[in-house]
């Protein structure tokens, strides 16, 4: 079972459908890019292992396999993780524009403890395409606004920075992770009623 | 196998094929049947229903044991009724409906289950392109092991997820690799309860059945192409959630997640894996978890007496809850607090905490162990030790006391001071090494083994292994025939009384009476009635050996 060093880290990808989240996610992890869209039902998984500062970590990667609602995962999709990475295409602005309402759905959704510092990344793909039309510049400003959300350019296609963005990701939400110490305070003992059961009136004791 | 196996379960009534041997089911005179409750043994498997099962258990605030007192009253309140109900229904009464209770909601569903499970093996060998940069930590032989169709073809994994869908446990495999397929089984768990409102019990894909329980933020996930059923396997979830509950606590658990909902909870539980894996390993071989039921070492009852007197005597302490002897994974004696009792469940976790512990041998040991039947939301602290020089009488003092160490190794001095004067460690170990008995004994002929419960004591007693059950796969064979013949008895409907199976090799017979279970495994030409006399013919030895086989007196401090 888990040793001291092991880290497991679940993240979720979101954003608009069609930002290139699957394909990111693939290029992360297998260093595969294909160009077939394909929406399927539920949730897709990955897992990829790194290292972060000396410890081995392994990421369990949420992506949402078409549905961008995800009226089918609800909170479920949401619960327990432990960072977050939102996607907009740089060449679609509308998909700029909705990452205000990715964030919020998922401090909602799943209620972080500590929602001002919960581990995000924003990632504005495609870069490579000619008709850019979000600057670098507009989506510093607002990760800036929310908290210094960190910022990467990257292209799914090229591989460009793909490996940078999620590496910020799991150590951002390392240095997150909580350690509480719970074997401290074990529950109270048990404490036998006397009144319902009266143990000690034949004891020798 | 099916098509060469006859069913014949219509009239096989005791009272029309042998009158003569009604008697025997009369409450007086129910082998291994007693009135002094040691064990909480209410609990029969036919109670285990999903409803049951599915109730978390309620942390009563005061963590006292009065919470117990009060749901054990409610229980007895509710439960006579039913079991008159089907009491009533004439012994002799026997149904062979074969009524499969199909436990998904509708088949698109099932198409888009079957779906991900195919897609599972896919996904794991997309994800594992292994980091070149690390080497050294990953260990690929671990990675390839669960990708292998040795993992595959595992005839059961057990899996233990959160409710985030990390993974906690896996029986095979490093679970650290199950990642994806863990993230899969969270999904398919939660798209049934969000979308529909509903609980995902099982599915059957196949030769396999996938059973999921979701209890306490946790979800446990049977794979099963054995002959579980998925009752049974439902069963085998809840003595994993129960051995979690062993561990942490559910006052614990609950508080955990309530706190960190991303919590990897093989923290708290790093060093637990081997009462994981024992535990598993005890199912597939020990029918008293099935039963919910113990095995007791056979003793004459004049040295069980002794035993138990000797640790009524000497340890009576004040806070010591339960004293017990165990032997090779057999209740030798229980000495329990008036008012509490010991729950077979719990006596199951307490026989694999020994049988999965080395380290007891070394020296005496004080431990922690919640009994979730007991008190879920508390420790007992727990005094382990050896009587014994090859350490296989082992001695248990639970205490609510955390202060007790010493006050108990005291006790523990005197009572293995006597037992050793007594020659009672010695009778211990003689009837250790004679193994239990022989099929023979019992001279019936054609009768090859059989499990028998008695119900109100929550013990149960068979003879040993023989040939032709005498390998590995044989005794597997024989569990699997136990677990069909349990579950046609338990969970077709209602309660079976009597059912007469022929199958190709043997023939089985399963009885069960508000007194006991039987379970007879004949050779395969045995008729009906022969079988049924013989039955009552084993009864009648059992009975004159129940002395021996069974505690029946319960001794308290
Ligand atoms: N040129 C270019 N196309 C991309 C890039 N990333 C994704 N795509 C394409 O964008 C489309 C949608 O990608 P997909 O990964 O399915 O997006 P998702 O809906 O967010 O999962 C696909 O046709 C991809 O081939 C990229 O970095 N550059
Ligand atoms: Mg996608």
């Amino acid at each position: 079972m888990a040793s001291r060093k092991k880290v497991l880290l679940k993240v979720i990808i979101l954003g608009d459908s069609g930002v290139g989240k699957t394909s990111l996610m693939n290029q992360y992890v297998a260093k595969k890019f294909s160009n077939q869209y394909k929406a399927t039902i539920g949730a897709d998984f990955l897992t990829k292992e790194v290292m972060v500062d000396d410890r081995l970590v392994t990421m369990q990667i949420w992506d949402t396999a078409g549905q961008e609602r995800f009226q089918s995962l609800g909170v479920a999709f949401y619960r327990g993780a432990d960072g977050c990475v939102l996607v907009f295409d740089v060449t679609m602005p509308n998909t700029f524009r909705s990452l205000d309402s990715w964030r919020d759905e998922f401090l909602i959704q799943a209620s972080p403890r500590d929602p001002e510092n919960f581990p995000f990344v924003v990632i504005g793909n495609k870069i490579d395409l000619e008709n850019r039309a979000v600057s670098a510049r507009r989506a510093q400003g607002w990760c800036h606004s929310k908290g210094d959300i960190p910022y990467f350019e990257t292209s799914a296609k090229e591989a460009i920075n793909v490996e940078q963005a999620f590496q910020a990701v799991a150590k951002n939400a390392m240095a997150q992770e909580s350690d509480v110490e719970l074997c401290s305070d074990f529950p109270d003992p048990i404490k036998l009623k006397d009144d319902q059961a009266k143990p000690r009136e034949n004891c020798a004791c | 196998m099916a098509t060469e196996i006859r069913e014949a379960e219509q009239n096989a009534s005791v009272s029309d094929s042998d009158s003569g041997q009604s008697d025997f089911i009369e409450t007086n005179e129910i082998p291994g049947k007693s009135s002094n409750t040691l064990l909480v043994a209410n609990d029969s498997f036919e109670d285990l229903s999903y409803a049951e099962l599915n109730n978390t258990i309620v942390a009563s605030p005061m963590g006292t044991i009065n919470s117990l007192v009060k749901k054990k009253a409610k229980r007895s309140l509710s439960l006579p009724e039913r079991e008159h109900v089907e009491d009533t229904v004439s012994e002799s009464e026997v149904d062979d409906s074969e009524v499969e209770t199909s436990e998904i909601c509708d088949d698109s569903q099932v198409d888009m289950i079957e779906a991900r499970v195919t897609e599972l093996s896919l996904q794991e060998t997309t994800s594992q392109t292994a980091d070149a940069q690390i080497p050294h930590l990953m260990t690929n032989t671990d990675t390839d092991y669960v990708n292998s169709p040795e993992w595959k073809r595992q005839k059961k994994h057990i899996f233990i997820l959160s409710e985030s869908g990390k993974p906690i446990y896996s029986r095979h495999g490093n679970e650290d690799k199950l990642v994806t397929i863990m993230g899969v089984m969270q999904a398919l768990v939660s798209f049934v309860a969000d979308s529909n409102k509903d609980t995902l019990r099982s599915i059957v894909a196949g030769d396999h059945k996938f059973v999921f329980m979701t209890r306490d933020h946790l979800t446990f996930v049977g794979v099963t192409r054995g002959k579980e059923s998925t009752q049974q396997m439902f069963l085998q979830l809840t003595y994993m959630y129960n051995q979690v509950i062993s561990i942490l606590t559910h006052s614990t658990l609950t508080r955990i997640f309530k706190q960190h909902r991303n919590y990897d909870l093989r923290r708290p539980l790093s060093g637990a894996e081997k009462f994981f894996d024992n535990l598993l390993n005890l199912m597939d071989v020990e029918p008293g978890l099935l039963l919910t039921s113990v095995r007791c070492l056979p003793l004459d009852s004049n040295v069980r007496d002794i035993v138990s007197q000797t640790i009524a005597q000497h340890a009576k302490v004040k806070d010591l809850v339960f004293a017990l002897i165990i032997a090779q994974n057999q209740l030798v004696a229980v000495v329990r607090m008036k008012k509490y009792y010991l729950h077979p469940m719990d006596l199951h976790l307490i026989l694999n905490l020994i049988n999965a512990s080395e380290s007891f041998k070394a020296a005496e040991s004080w431990t922690p162990i919640c009994l979730p039947k007991f008190d879920a939301a508390g420790f007992l602290q727990a005094h382990v030790s050896y009587l014994d020089e090859e350490c296989q009488t082992c001695l248990l003092l639970l205490s609510v006391d955390i202060e007790a160490f010493y006050t108990l190794s005291e006790c523990k001095a005197k009572i293995q001071e006597r037992l050793i004067k007594y020659n009672a460690l010695a009778a211990i170990n003689n009837s250790l090494k004679r193994n239990s008995y022989s099929i023979q004994q019992c001279s019936i002929s054609d009768l090859r083994h059989f499990l028998y419960k008695s119900r109100s004591t929550a013990q149960y007693t068979s003879p040993e292994l023989e040939a032709p059950y005498n390998t590995k796969e044989e005794k597997e064979r024989l569990f699997g025939l136990y677990y069909y013949l349990h579950d046609r008895i338990h969970t077709s409907g209602r309660t079976l009384k009597i059912l007469f199976h022929v199958g190709a090799y043997e023939t089985l017979l399963g009885w069960v009476t508000t007194g006991f279970e039987l379970y007879a495994v004949f050779g395969p030409l045995v008729t009906k009635m022969s079988a049924i006399h013989a039955v009552n013919k084993l009864l009648r030895w059992i009975k004159k050996e129940e002395d021996r086989l069974f505690i029946l007196s319960s001794v308290t401090f």
